[in-house]
């Protein structure tokens, strides 16, 4: 019985262990089935979990391209500057290293706060940080005396965007400062690791802000390396895994000239204005002027808050770019356009003559439109009244002309549109017109409205790019490539060519012979330039009027205001016959046109012909 | 009883089953310390300690733990009343008890003690086991469970507790009395949960089912866990060449997630070897458990067999991300001393039921 009931114990025995030695076995199963599951099913995307958790790709810098002139000097360049450099992760006490590195290298109190403050979050990580930027050679050797005390300090090389002329191409070349938004920079690197850029300047991640810079940014950025780091799960560098060298940007090739930038700027030395001057072959910028100016390479490189907002507040306006953003009355810079447009409507012609009294009655209601010189000009034809700039004849001229056909016979000529293919921020302006005033003042308009315009006064106003581009069109007798400050490769001339007015062969030359007279004639308005250079010159000068007044008396009560003085315009091309380049000049608050402006001009074009 | 004195005893394949594991165990701690020689240097101590210990308990006649059990399982009490009063806090657990030099987690000795003491109660009662005797053996299961899981230490003291309800098991408890408690169990069980578990350990099980609800915090380990062994793939990615173990992605590599190491450095191929030999070991000590000399032997077998089982199982599921994360290691494999030591007094009490024959009165 004993034993039986041992058999039996035995049995159930034997039968539990085993049942629960199954569940045992199902439940290796389940592991195994699990890791299986891990390991070879969804093995891919585990292997990319496990690189994305030790992989931390950071994007190295690349060098922008340079900037040429239309000869091949370089106006903007990188320039190789040294930093100071240190590792925080080998830094125990970052107060004693600062109290110890300062006999050596100069710090402000600005640039210790700066370092202090960083120093924690890039030791925990053993990452780089810049103690002092832009080193003196004097510092530089210094420290390199002294370097075996710094073990844990370096000089790395790093850039700065720099311009040998960097007051004169201020505008037209704008500057580089640190980027705000760098996410249009990569899409391959997360946003969040660009703080850890390899830099390349010391300025950091830059991008054009103003001028070419910002036009051609993406042309000139080229394309930042990658640096793959291996790191642990506290995200210390461990070693580089892979390295990918970035891609210089590509130059830009201008059309400036910066012999004649530099004329430009030196004619008109610390007076307010603007010069444009186009090469009539290719429409290509050669000068883009504006003073008073300031300095990219200050702005490019770092410049103290105080600095900027005296830049920003100074009464002249220095940011301001006039050649594009001015507005200005054209003045009588305007009378051969009126002229031209008489002579397509039929108007007038070349040899019908008008008397000129020295003033203009408005029939309608008696108005006096008066002429600037007292007792006029006689008997005046179109060439005539170009020649001494009869504003009699223009505001007939302009009265006899509908102004809907006389504002899109403007709008044909560039002004109301923006005329340069990669200025930056250019003012397109507007074309007066019935509408645009009745839309902006809610007035008719009215006949005397037509007549100022005839003499480039009233509601007409334009910049000088767009002068510019409207000399140049007179200049190559009706047409012209659209005007640009970068070099188009292989660009055929005839494709960019467009009509933009209709004259005859015989028209053209008259309007270039009245137009030569203006400066080469002993009665030309101009003629007070006509010594400053050996080869002839075709123009209009202009005075704009800021205030309108009726004698000339009054005038020489407001002139006691600087800033309510005229301006001086001209607007001119040469050599004659045959011309090569086209300049327009504003000087504000420079009174009488030709005299003051005019010598600008000549300037440029000598500058600009002498090659 | 001339001879006994004369012979050895000792179980060839499980001894070289574990030496196979002992220093496999010692490699992937190597690799999984960032090879760092001095805890290698430790644990190797630890093991000699362990098989010399292992093969001196397996000598003794398995009727000496049968006399001792009842001053074996006051001493574990006694020791975890010690640690209770005396032991440091770390992390917010009094776990351990110091012996001069040496610490020992005290919850490791009740894990042997309390499945052999139930086997002395109940190895000669008649079957089926009465109700009285199942009431007795609840309340040591649970007293026990209970001075474990108090520490606080719910992952040893569901083990203790399991040790205990493994021999009431193999001892004949009803089916019907199973049925019911597990009927109950569900019954009660968002008692369990809303009563009996801490707020951490309720976390810890909401994780388990959604891991990536909480990334950084308490999903990181299972997170990264899964990251490390599906990434070994087949072959692993070799020897210390483990991305996620060299840089600290991976937490408490060398304890309790030396696993996810093996499977991140050695794949798929280094995880099937690995579990066959604790497959070998666990089908070994079912043989010796159905082939002891009497019941006690059996049933201690048998409960310090599964107890293992259920030790291994466990990590094993938490760290391939199928249970919710709880304190325990792999045995033979994680860093650790007392949980060697206790393995291989498990072991060798394993032996000596195993391998002393009585001559059976017919």
């Amino acid at each position: 019985m004993i034993f039986e009931e041992r058999q039996i114990e035995k049995n159930n025995f034997s039968s539990r262990a085993i049942f629960l030695f199954v569940i045992v076995g199902v439940s290796f199963l389940a592991v195994l089935f699990q890791v299986f599951a891990l390991q070879v099913s969804s093995y891919s995307s585990y292997e990319l979990a496990a690189l994305n958790n030790k992989n931390y790709a950071i994007p190295i810098q690349p060098l922008r391209g340079e900037i040429f002139d239309r000869k091949g000097h370089v106006i903007v360049r990188n320039e190789p500057t040294f930093d100071l450099i240190t590792q925080p992760d080998l830094i125990t006490q970052p107060e004693s290293f600062l109290e110890l590195i300062k006999p050596v290298i100069y710090l402000s109190e600005i640039e210790e706060a700066q370092y202090l403050k960083n120093f924690k979050e890039k030791a925990f990580v053993n990452k780089e940080l810049v103690l002092k930027r832009n080193l003196t050679t004097e510092e530089i050797a210094r420290f390199n005396v002294r370097s075996f005390n710094f073990k844990n300090v370096f000089i790395g090389k790093r850039h700065r965007r720099i311009s040998d002329h960097p007051k004169v191409f201020a505008h037209v070349l704008g500057y580089t400062s640190r980027s705000n938004n760098q996410h249009d920079l990569s899409m391959d690197i997360p946003r969040s690791h660009w703080v850890d850029a390899e830099l390349t300047y010391a300025n950091g991640l830059i991008q054009g802000k103003t001028g070419l810079e910002e036009t051609y940014n993406h042309h000139l950025s080229g394309t930042h390396g990658t640096r793959i780091y291996e790191i642990n799960s506290r995200g210390r560098l461990v070693k580089t895994l892979e390295y990918y060298p970035p891609k210089k940007g590509l130059d830009l090739h201008t059309h400036l000239d910066i012999k004649a930038q530099i004329s430009a700027a030196n004619a008109l030395g610390d007076r307010k204005g603007a010069v444009v001057a186009i090469d009539l072959q290719s429409g290509g910028i050669n000068v883009l002027y504006s003073a008073p100016t300031y300095s990219i390479n200050k702005l490019s490189n770092g410049m103290s808050v105080d600095e900027f907002q005296d830049l920003i507040q100074d009464a002249d306006k220095p940011f301001f770019n006039r050649a594009l953003q001015g507005r200005y009355p054209p003045a009588s810079t305007i009378k051969p356009a009126i002229g031209m447009f008489g002579i397509t409507n039929k108007l007038i012609n070349w040899s019908e003559e008008i008397d000129d009294p020295g003033f203009f009655t408005l029939p309608e209601n008696g108005r006096i439109y008066r002429g600037w010189k007292k007792g006029g000009h006689n008997n005046v034809n179109l060439q005539k009244a170009l020649m001494v700039s009869s504003n009699t004849y223009f505001f007939k001229l302009a009265y006899q002309s509908d102004m809907k056909d006389l504002a899109s016979y403007f709008s044909s000529l560039g002004f109301g549109s923006s005329v340069c293919r990669d200025c930056y921020d250019e003012d397109s302006v507007f074309v007066p017109s019935p509408e645009w005033k009745y839309k902006n003042f809610n007035v008719p308009w009215f006949t005397g409205d037509t007549v100022n315009i005839g003499v480039g006064q009233g509601y007409l106003v334009a910049t000088p790019m767009q002068l510019a581009h409207y000399i140049s069109i007179l200049a190559n007798k009706g047409n012209l490539p659209k005007p640009a400050l970068v070099k188009v490769e292989n660009q055929s001339l005839d494709s960019n060519k467009s009509q933009k007015i209709n004259l005859s062969t015989s028209d053209w030359a008259k309007m270039h012979i009245a137009l030569t007279a203006v400066i080469e004639s002993d009665f030309g308005t101009a003629r007070s330039i006509r010594n400053l250079k050996d080869f002839q010159v075709a123009g209009k000068s202009g005075t704009a009027e800021l205030v309108s007044l009726d004698s000339k008396e009054a005038y020489l009560e407001v002139r006691d205001t600087e800033l309510l003085r005229d301006h001086s315009i001209i607007i001119a091309f040469g050599p004659m016959p045959n011309p090569q380049y086209a300049v327009s000049v504003v000087i504000e608050n420079g009174e009488s046109g030709g005299a003051v402006a005019g010598p600008v001009a000549i300037e440029v074009l000598k500058s600009l012909l002498n090659e | 009883m001339s001879n006994r004195s004369a012979k050895i005893y000792f179980d060839p394949y499980l001894f070289f089953s574990l030496f196979a594991l002992s220093v496999l165990g010692l490699f992937f701690l190597y690799s999984a310390s960032n090879a760092d020689t001095s805890i290698v240097l430790k644990q190797s101590v630890y093991i000699f300690l362990g098989f010399a210990i292992m093969l001196l308990v397996s000598q003794a006649d398995p009727d000496v733990f049968r006399r001792t059990s009842l001053v074996f399982i006051i001493f574990s009490v006694l020791l975890l009343g010690v640690t209770f009063l005396f032991g440091p806090e770390i992390n917010g657990a009094q776990r351990w008890v110091r012996l001069g030099p040496f610490s020992f987690q005290s919850s490791e000795l009740l894990k042997l003690a309390l499945p052999i003491f139930l086997a002395n109660f109940l190895f000669d009662k008649r079957l089926p086991i009465q109700p009285r005797e199942i009431i007795i053996s609840l309340v040591f299961i649970f007293i026990a469970f209970i001075l474990v899981a108090r520490q606080p230490d719910l992952g040893t003291g569901l083990i203790v507790a399991l040790s205990g309800l493994f021999v009431l098991f193999l001892s004949g408890l009803s089916w019907s009395f199973i049925g019911g408690a597990f009927i109950a169990l569900i019954i009660f069980s968002p008692l369990i949960w809303n009563v009996l578990l801490q707020p951490f350990q309720q976390q810890r099980i909401a994780t388990l089912f959604n891991p990536e609800s909480d990334p950084f915090g308490a999903g990181w380990n299972i997170i990264q866990s899964k990251i490390a062994i599906g990434s070994g793939g087949i072959f692993g990615k070799g020897f210390g060449e483990g991305s996620q173990t060299q840089l600290n992605f991976l937490p408490e590599t060398k304890t309790d997630f030396i696993f996810s190491v093996i499977g991140e450095e050695f794949g798929f191929f280094g995880v099937v070897i690995l579990l066959s030999i604790y497959f070998f070991v666990l089908m070994r000590c079912l043989y010796l458990a159905l082939n002891a000399r009497d019941r006690f032997c059996r049933l201690v077998i048998g409960g310090l067999t599964l107890t293992f089982a259920a030790n291994l199982i466990i990590n094993l599921c938490m760290v391939v991300g199928l249970l919710p994360v709880v304190g325990m290691p792999l045995p033979f494999i994680s860093k650790g001393g007392s949980s060697l030591i206790s393995l291989f007094f498990a072991f060798g009490i394993i032996t000596s039921m195993g391998t002393h024959k009585k001559f059976l009165p017919q």
